[in-house]
């Protein structure tokens, strides 16, 4: 090669990365625009993806709520009780099974239709026309209209009625409007925002103008689905979105700045957990194996070193926040962290390391376990290499499998799992007892197909029972308390925390405020200083 | 291997790759003697430190050390890239020798098996196969190869068709000598180097795309020291732990470029052509 060949060759390269360079730039002009232009929209970034706003679609109505489109007759407070909404009140009958809704006399549909007790039968059937999950909560002798009162007549008593009516499925849509496409267009709900457009997943809303609770002070909003968590958290940085919904732990500390940002953080009621196979022939059949394997992790250094103090360390099943006696019941908890203990445990149970792999084993066969997550969410992976980790220090040896979404439910269905790591909403509808029975309840002849762990204990179920038609609120307290304490005793589970649950905003939004509950996210108290 | 002892002897950059290559392969074969730490010892109180005298290149999101993960890392990324090309380069040119060499039905089959293969964009393809397989690293090396092998196959069979018409192969013919001896003794030997380089060449584009499918989640899985997993797991900490994206994509970045040099410098030493110039 020629000096007059290198020098093109050089010059041509020098160019080459000029034009790179200036594409990195970008058009500050063009950025700035964009930025004015948007100053009459607040845009959110979320988790999760709604390919649909049709509520009574799979899951979707979770969407349909946490952008403020539709609301239910009760919503949670902060300690999960269930609290008047579009029902400012309702009471039930002596026998039990009559329970009577009145309406708010104020509550209009964003289509200026009234809200009465008619609408919301009429809604209510819908959705368990249409869902087949609502089914599942309860079963309806009858549900009518009368003027502002909707009465609803149970097949058998139902004592959290209330709360499984605050679920999002059951929100309320106007059903007298037959000529849309809710997938696309959204239901016509009582919330504070109307959808505007929905595609691919990004949702713009406007101000509901009619509005019954209050006045909606943000009259644009555009919501971007944003899976990664760390995109997210970049995403509110650099100013492309004004509210961040769920920013990691590791993340945080780029938030610190109070006058640039506002952290919202609270307690939720998720429960990050490991179902454990107990099924015969299953390594973890053997309480004592159970055990040492739960005192061998190190929840407490889980939660508060590897992330941060964002979540709470696990040992019952229901979070701190949820009031049924995390405090008293932890202390109980023999199973808190102590490598001593699991590894006289495991002497106990005959398993020893004859072979010196560093692998406990008995009868020529090593004890290995295998767990089943998915990395959907930044803390399963870690909670997964953790317990790798710390179980091989006592010789268990952990064998990780990512899977999907959709391929850890198949295989939590099929219960082919020695443990299986995922998030779970401990209180569904504002209780309890949907968590517990769902995962722990005997599974006699296929009657709760959802507990495909093998798990049974018939005091438990005792206490199940019990639960399912206890109305007084004291005495169903002591019973979940009672229940948890059976689960620990039998190690029948490892909870390995509860999140935190945040919100980020820009310091000019106000009350962008998490709520215990993940139900709601937008709502129509939300404020922004630079909006027009 | 007399051509390389004197291009070794005689080509200064073939000399220096292939020492730096020798540096990188002696770094993969002592990883377990050099690494200051296990690679897969978690230290939780030393999570996410940055890097400092006590952990050169800092700790993951475990407390695990960087270091010696990027150390662990080499044998096994550039252990599963060269296992990979091997199997790619036997599978490849040994169809493509027959395609070649007995033509019809055989030819056809192979060749159309060849044009599927190569008729759907390769890293796509191979992410569809490792997402139906599942993710681990025997599986993305199971769909490298079956996007990768039908480059080789069309290159073999072109170089068997021309040699197979060449005067010594038609005097071995007539002269009595059957399939296998002629293939062994006169077809193969004689495209051996140009598919020798062509899979030296090919050993950095593979390990970007082995490093690639385990980034994406379809090749090895955590905790394996491999670098895409390790670059993967960085990613999430971006910004508050930059140091785990930089230095397993340092470790990427420098064995690909002095694998893609060695391999350059060696298509110098052993092509024939420029043998005949000089």
């Amino acid at each position: 090669m020629n000096s007059t060949w290198k020098k093109l060759a050089v010059s041509a390269m020098a160019a080459m990365l000029l034009f790179t360079a200036a594409g990195c730039g970008g058009d500050k002009k063009a950025d700035g625009d964009r930025v004015a232009a948007a100053k009459d929209i607040l845009r959110v970034g979320v988790p999760g993806f709604a390919d649909s706003l049709d509520p009574a679609d799979r899951c979707n109505s979770w969407a349909v709520m946490r952008y403020g489109i539709g609301e239910t007759l009760v919503r949670f407070d902060q300690k999960m009780n269930p609290v008047p909404w579009l029902a400012e009140s309702w009471k039930m009958n002596d026998d039990r099974l009559t329970w009577i809704f009145k309406i708010s006399d104020k509550a209009v549909f964003s289509n200026g239709n009234k809200v009465t007790g008619d609408a919301v039968a009429k809604s209510l059937l819908r959705t368990f026309e249409k869902s087949p999950r609502a089914k599942t909560m309860f079963q309806y002798d009858s549900i009518a209209g009368e003027g502002q009162n909707v009465i609803i007549r149970t097949m058998k008593p139902v004592p959290t009625l209330p709360g499984i009516l605050g679920d999002p499925m059951f929100l309320i849509v106007d059903t007298s409007v037959k000529d849309r496409d809710y997938a696309v267009k959204g239901p016509v709900g009582t919330g504070p925002y109307v959808v505007t457009s929905f595609v691919k997943g990004k949702a713009a809303l406007a101000a509901n103008e009619r509005y019954w609770n209050g006045k909606v002070s943000v009259k644009k909003l555009e919501i971007s689905p944003i899976d990664d968590a760390n995109t997210r958290a970049l995403a509110l940085r650099k100013g492309e979105i004004d509210v961040a919904v769920g920013v990691a732990s590791g993340d945080m500390a780029l938030f610190k700045d109070t006058t640039k940002y506002r952290i919202s953080e609270t307690d939720s009621f998720l429960d990050t957990l490991a179902l454990i196979s107990v099924r015969e022939g299953k390594p973890l059949a053997d309480k004592r194996i159970r055990e040492a394997l739960v005192s061998s992790l190190n929840r407490q250094s889980y939660c508060k070193v590897l992330l941060r103090d964002t979540f709470i360390p696990g040992g019952p099943l229901m979070p701190p926040s949820a009031g049924y006696g995390y405090d008293e019941l932890i202390k109980l908890d023999k199973n808190r962290y102590n490598v001593e203990r699991a590894k006289k445990l495991l002497a106990e149970a005959g398993w020893k390391d004859t072979n010196g792999d560093g692998i406990v084993d008995k009868g020529g066969k090593s004890l290995e376990i295998n767990l089943i997550f998915c990395s959907n969410l930044a803390e399963l992976p870690l909670f997964a290499e953790a317990t790798r980790s710390d179980a091989g220090r006592i010789g268990i040896r952990i064998n990780l499998k990512n899977v999907d979404d959709n391929e850890l439910n198949k295989i939590r269905a099929t219960g082919d799992y020695d443990l299986l790591l995922s998030d779970v909403a401990a209180e569904q509808a504002g209780d309890p007892a949907v968590f517990l029975n769902m995962y722990w309840k005997t599974n006699r002849d296929g009657c709760n197909s959802t507990n495909s762990s093998g798990y049974s204990n018939p005091k438990y179920d005792e206490l199940s029972d019990r639960l399912a038609v206890e109305f007084d609120t004291n005495k169903r307290r002591q019973l979940v308390i009672d229940m948890q304490k059976i689960i620990l005793e039998d190690c029948a589970a490892i909870i390995f925390g509860h999140p935190r649950t945040n919100i980020i905003s820009g310091t000019a939004i106000v009350n962008a405020e998490v709520q215990p509950c993940d139900y709601y996210w937008v709502t129509g108290d939300w404020t922004s200083a630079t909006m027009k | 291997m007399g051509t390389l002892m004197i291009g070794f002897k005689e080509n200064k950059a073939f000399r220096l790759f292939t020492i730096l290559m020798f540096l990188l392969i002696a770094i993969a074969l002592t990883a377990p003697f050099i690494a200051p730490y296990d690679p897969l010892e978690a230290v939780m109180r030393n999570a996410n430190m940055p890097p400092s005298a006590a952990h050169l290149f800092g700790t993951d999101k475990l407390g695990r050390d960087c270091f010696s993960r990027i150390l662990y890392g080499a044998a096994y990324s550039l252990g599963s890239v060269i296992i990979l090309i091997a199997m790619i380069f036997v599978v490849g040119t040994t169809l493509g020798v027959l395609a070649g060499y007995f033509g019809g039905w055989a030819d056809a089959v192979i060749m159309r098996l060849s044009d599927m293969m190569i008729s759907f964009p390769g890293m796509i393809l191979a992410i569809a196969i490792a997402g139906i397989l599942g993710g681990s690293l025997l599986n993305a090396m199971i769909a490298l190869l079956c996007v990768t092998w039908a480059k080789y196959a069309r290159l073999a069979r072109g170089l068997a068709l021309k040699i197979k018409e060449c005067d010594f192969v038609l005097a071995a013919v007539v002269s009595g000598g059957n399939h296998l001896h002629i293939l062994l003794t006169h077809i193969v030997p004689n495209i051996l180097p140009v598919m020798v380089i062509t899979a030296a060449t090919d050993v950095g584009a593979i390990m970007m795309e082995l490093a690639g499918l385990s980034f994406l989640g379809f090749g090895s899985q955590p905790p394996a020291p491999e670098w895409g997993v390790m670059l993967n797991e960085g990613r999430q900490q971006m910004q508050t732990a930059p140091w785990l994206m930089v230095f397993p994509g340092l470790a990427i970045f420098i064995t690909v470029v002095v694998i893609n040099l060695w391999s350059d410098s060696l298509r110098d030493v052993m092509d024939p052509r420029k043998a005949n110039k000089e």
